[in-house]
């Protein structure tokens, strides 16, 4: 089970599926979520500099998250190289384009999920591949 | 994991049995239940319960989602109709205007026929009236040629006339002169009396010739002229 997951998505109605999926799949207890870029950045931000115990062990983010200064990707690459590598980070999209997920890549996602209505079995094979993506062992994967 | 005590477990138990209020959420499965074999029954139920109810909400969730996700589409659809329908708006606007446009151009062009045709109509009864005068002229010139041959005519029968004459009346009195001459000096005047008598006859007989002619012509002449 993954100790605490932070889902940034500009949706609310999908950050109940994902609080719901994640329960009923036993994936983690401690879920936060939030609308918008910005918001994360600055609250990785703080954990880089302030105390760093509230900081998640999994990120998954929007690859367009309306009404933020950046998208995902670039909220991943801030994650990754400005406010240190210390979780488990990837894109939960409905978009499955090439393109975007080398940029992804390129930023340092380490998955890319899929979004549909039936997210479970994804976030399901997601939870069997996690500690391999913990210990950075595992390819990038994009789950269909 | 938390521990509750014995007397706290009990009032869980007792809570749920007497108004069905248990706990949910994750915190359920965060809660040690290894020593009291009914509370751990009491906690598998909340768990399930909790399971249910977020099975459902997660149905439910998923249901506002996808009606969400086809209004959104309609949504773009009819933004995209209604481009269609301004681009389409557009067109008929940039046809009206072509068509004011060639309207204009047409209604220039009508009254510049128009122009031209009462130009080409004037310029048709000057035309006209140049032939008539033409034919006028060139009638005033016949009838002028006309009256100048049928005068050259009449001055030359004129002269004829007057010639004819001339030779008859100077034949007629030289032959009466030598008829008289014969007569005063008593020569024979059978042959000469007989020769004046024929001339006489025919010169007489030219002479009403002559005049006849000069009257038929004359006649003629008027003829033509009206």
């Amino acid at each position: 089970m993954i100790d605490s997951i932070l889902l940034v998505d500009d949706e609310d109605l999908f950050h109940l599926v994902f609080e719901d999926a994640c329960s009923l799949l036993d994936i983690s207890l401690s879920l936060k979520s939030l609308n918008s870029s910005d918001e994360a950045a600055k609250l990785f931000k703080k954990w880089l500099t302030e105390d760093s115990s509230e900081r998640p062990e999994c990120v998954f983010v929007d690859l367009n998250i309306i009404g933020s200064s950046f998208d995902g990707i670039e909220l991943i690459r801030k994650i990754n190289f400005e406010y240190g590598n210390h979780v488990v980070i990837g894109i939960i999209s409905s978009s499955n384009e090439p393109e975007e997920q080398a940029k992804a890549i390129q930023a340092g996602a380490q998955f890319w999920i899929i979004k549909s209505d039936d997210i479970e079995p994804r976030l399901e094979e997601f939870r069997n591949d996690y500690e391999s993506y913990k210990n950075r062992t595992a390819p990038f994967k994009v789950y269909k | 994991m938390i521990v509750f005590d014995k007397n706290s477990q009990q009032q869980l138990i007792d809570l749920n049995k007497s108004k069905n209020i248990a706990l949910e959420g994750n915190i359920a499965k965060v809660i040690n239940t290894s020593d009291n074999g009914e509370f751990k029954e009491y906690i598998d139920y909340c768990i399930t319960k909790d399971r249910d109810v977020r099975r459902r909400r997660l149905d439910m969730t998923k249901q506002v989602q996808s009606q969400n996700k086809e209004l959104s589409d309609l949504n773009l659809e009819n933004q995209r109709i209604m481009i269609e329908l301004q681009h389409t708006l557009d067109s008929v606007e940039e046809s009206k205007t072509q068509i004011e446009m060639q309207n204009k151009e047409l209604i220039a062009w009508k009254e510049d026929n128009q122009r031209i045709s009462e130009e080409l109509h004037v310029a048709m009864s000057k035309s006209e009236s140049a032939r008539l005068e033409a034919e006028n002229a060139k009638q005033a010139a016949m009838n002028d040629l006309d009256l100048l041959q049928k005068k050259s005519q009449t001055e030359l029968i004129g002269t004829i006339v007057k010639v004819a004459l001339g030779v008859i009346i100077t034949v007629g009195i030289i032959t009466t002169i030598m008829y008289m001459i014969s007569l005063f000096m008593n020569k024979d005047t059978q042959i000469i009396g007989s020769t004046w008598s024929n001339m006489f006859g025919i010169l007489l007989t030219n002479a009403f010739s002559i005049i006849g002619t000069i009257m038929g012509v004359k006649y003629a002449s008027k003829e033509n002229n009206s």
